[in-house]
């Protein structure tokens, strides 16, 4: 029942995509809101979302086949799968986002190594290669030491990429809101968050197994620790600016406070994404339905991508030079922004894609077949 | 209007405003510029461009172009706006050097400040360290340049501009809501738009025909008009400025007229403290 759901919400949000990856195709970038203000918006918020579910879903695998952890044994084809997924999607999502995406090999060979985005697109590409052999090795059966090593260097890899987007965002000194020594590793914990929320989802509404009551506690306190990390440092983020309460260096933080943002960040990020999964993951009762697992999973992602949205946008919506922003009248010289259905449209494509795969990834992959 | 009224008016007007200003002239000595000298006297464009073309016998390496806006001069008229656009083919939503305004004060006691803000051309650019590929870099001549062709369209050079000189294309024109009927015999679309995608920037010619062809999805930035330097013409924003407000030559040139300016100690550099090396010189 749960994954004939899974299927159906899968199809319908890809019929929405299906407009939207055909209006950026052939329409370009004409029907995005993001301009040259603000120059980022939901596809680079969702890219670094799906990416780091991507690196906590590879990291969950490796508590399987790295650290050889029994409460996880069988989690590690699930979890590479879904992190195989997931990373297409923040691919897709980011490259849709480029003006010339056609020109993304010479990111391989006419690469500046000095640019953040090219660690980025490394970074990713070499995660995204070790997750993909670590899969076909595990599928295959072969459980030996190479699959070890892949993992090894797959761990190496997927820490570096969790926090590398607070570094690409990070380097901008021109933007004192991602100017901060703190957004790698929040970008760090974010992902490792949105991992264990994602196995919680993936466990209960596709996993034709009932999961194993260790994995599930340890998934439960693992994302409790997290959870409280990703709020402190939130916290810690914020209170830096806002103790030194000079004007130009908070007014992105005072949008999520109490501006703009106060809705989505109270109510979806820290209500919603935060206390509510703290206050419901301490219940063990409820835990231990996994129903109920899989819906706090999803109020977590949830949080978790809206949490993406409001590192990014905020951070841009802010004037760099007095006035310039009333100087000239046109095209995405504004600074307020909002999505557009088309940005909408080509983000519910992918999240359709995502549940796609993974359902018929269960159906067709030997994700749960016991390994030899 | 009667011979007769405008006869009135001459005379009462130009009593009251001679009543207006007579006493703030007291004691003044007055005399008119005889019409002759003001004539005889070179404008700094005819000087410039000989100055750009004395530049330009050196190799290319050894100059170092600089701009240099007087603010006391700017009226705020736009003008330089206006030709950017006009030289550069520049579609909505792209723009190369506005002009930021700030009010001071309050009625009666008001003030416009203007300040145009081309690129700043930075010796320590932050836009060229964060371009994934290169597409964006100095030139032998020290000018910040995008390569449309290698540009990927990851704006990271827009985020990391401190003075917001970047713009994206996003494609879009003035003139395609513009009639078909009558197309080529009166103006219609097609004509219009033949004018205005015909840039020649960088010495290229750019039809930027389509959703996806180039400039269409990179970056666009002032380039000091490069296309038209290399032919001995002062960029488009300085032979436009009506109040001569803006000056370009060659700072390594001691005799050249931008070299004197920025010489004075009432010349100030935007966002200084960046330690950007900003080539754009604003005089207060
Ligand atoms: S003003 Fe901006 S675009 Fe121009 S060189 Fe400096 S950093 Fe680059
Ligand atoms: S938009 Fe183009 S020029 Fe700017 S950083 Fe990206 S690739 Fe480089």
């Amino acid at each position: 029942m749960a994954k004939k759901l899974i299927y159906a919400l899968g199809v319908l949000t890809l019929l929405i995509g299906l407009w939207g990856f055909y209006d950026r195709l052939v329409f370009g970038e004409q029907h995005v809101n993001y301009g040259s203000a603000v120059v980022w918006g939901l596809w680079v918020a969702m890219y670094f979302f799906f990416g780091g579910v991507a690196v906590g879903s590879f990291l969950v695998a490796s508590l399987d086949y790295l650290f050889e952890i029994k409460a996880f044994e069988g989690y590690g084809k699930p979890a590479l799968w879904t992190s195989l997924v997931t990373l297409a999607a923040a691919m897709a999502s980011i490259g849709f986002d480029l003006g010339h995406m056609e020109r993304i090999w010479k990111a391989f060979v006419q690469f500046n190594p000095h640019s953040g985005i090219i660690e980025d697109v490394w970074g990713y590409t070499i995660f995204g290669v070790l997750a993909l052999i670590a899969l076909i090795l595990a599928l295959r059966g072969q459980k030996g030491t190479t699959l070890k090593i892949v993992m090894v260097l797959g761990f190496i890899a997927a820490l570096y990429v969790a926090g590398a987007p607070g570094k690409l965002l990070g380097n901008n000194a021109t933007r004192p809101y991602w100017h901060m020594a703190l957004l790698p590793l929040q970008f760090l914990f974010m992902a490792l968050t949105s991992g264990a929320a994602m196995m919680l989802l993936v466990q209960a509404f596709l996993s034709p197994k009932e999961p194993a009551p260790l994995a599930t506690l340890v998934l439960r306190v693992a994302l409790i620790v997290l959870l409280i990390l990703s709020a402190y440092s939130t916290w810690a983020f914020f209170s830096q600016s806002l103790y030194g309460n000079i004007p130009s260096l908070i007014a992105s933080v005072k949008q999520l406070t109490s501006g703009q943002y106060a809705g989505l960040f109270w109510g979806l990020e820290i209500g919603l994404g935060t206390l509510l999964p703290l206050v419901l993951l301490f219940v063990p009762d409820l835990t231990k339905n996994k129903l109920a697992g899989g819906l706090i999973g999803l109020c977590v992602l949830v949080g978790n991508a809206v949490a993406r949205y409001l590192i990014v946008v905020p951070g841009l919506n802010v004037s760099v030079l007095k006035n310039i922003e009333t100087a000239h009248i046109g095209r995405g010289l504004t600074l307020s922004y909002s999505p557009s259905t088309i940005e909408w449209a080509v983000v519910s494509g992918l999240v359709g894609i995502i549940l796609l795969a993974l359902a018929l990834g269960t159906d067709y992959l030997p994700l749960y077949k016991k390994e030899a | 209007m009667s011979q007769e009224t405008t006869g009135l008016l001459e005379k009462y007007a130009s009593e009251v405003f001679a009543g207006l200003v007579a006493p703030a002239l007291e004691g003044m000595e007055i005399s008119a510029a005889p019409a002759d000298d003001l004539l005889a006297k070179e404008d700094v464009l005819v000087r410039m461009e000989r100055e750009l073309k004395r530049a330009l016998e050196k190799p290319a390496s050894e100059r170092r172009w600089v701009m240099v806006i007087d603010l006391r001069k700017c009226i705020g008229c736009h003008a330089c706006t206006v030709a950017c656009v006009a030289e550069n083919k520049l579609p909505p939503g792209v723009v190369y050097r506005p002009v930021l305004e700030e009010e001071f004060g309050t009625y009666p006691n008001v003030t416009m400040k203007f300040l145009p803000r081309p690129c700043m051309h930075c010796e320590n650019s932050p836009c060229t360290e964060v371009c994934p590929v290169n597409a964006t870099y100095h030139n032998e001549e020290g000018i910040v340049v995008v390569d449309y062709e290698q540009c990927i369209g990851c704006r990271a050079c827009i985020a990391a501009c401190p003075y917001g000189a970047r713009t994206f294309d996003f494609g879009e024109t003035y003139t395609e809501q513009l009639p078909v009927i009558f197309d080529g015999v009166l103006i219609g679309s097609k004509t219009a738009a033949a004018y205005e995608h015909a840039s020649q920037e960088y010495g290229q010619a750019w039809k930027r025909e389509g959703r996806h062809e180039s400039p269409v999805g990179n970056v666009r930035k002032c380039h000091f008009c490069l296309h038209r330097i290399k032919d001995g013409i002062l960029p488009a924003c300085v032979t436009t400025c009506i109040g001569r407000a803006t000056f370009f030559g060659d700072a390594n040139d001691p005799d050249s007229l931008v070299s004197e300016l920025i010489s004075k100690p009432n010349v100030i550099r935007l966002k200084e403290e960046l330690g950007t090396e900003p080539r754009v010189y604003y005089i207060v």
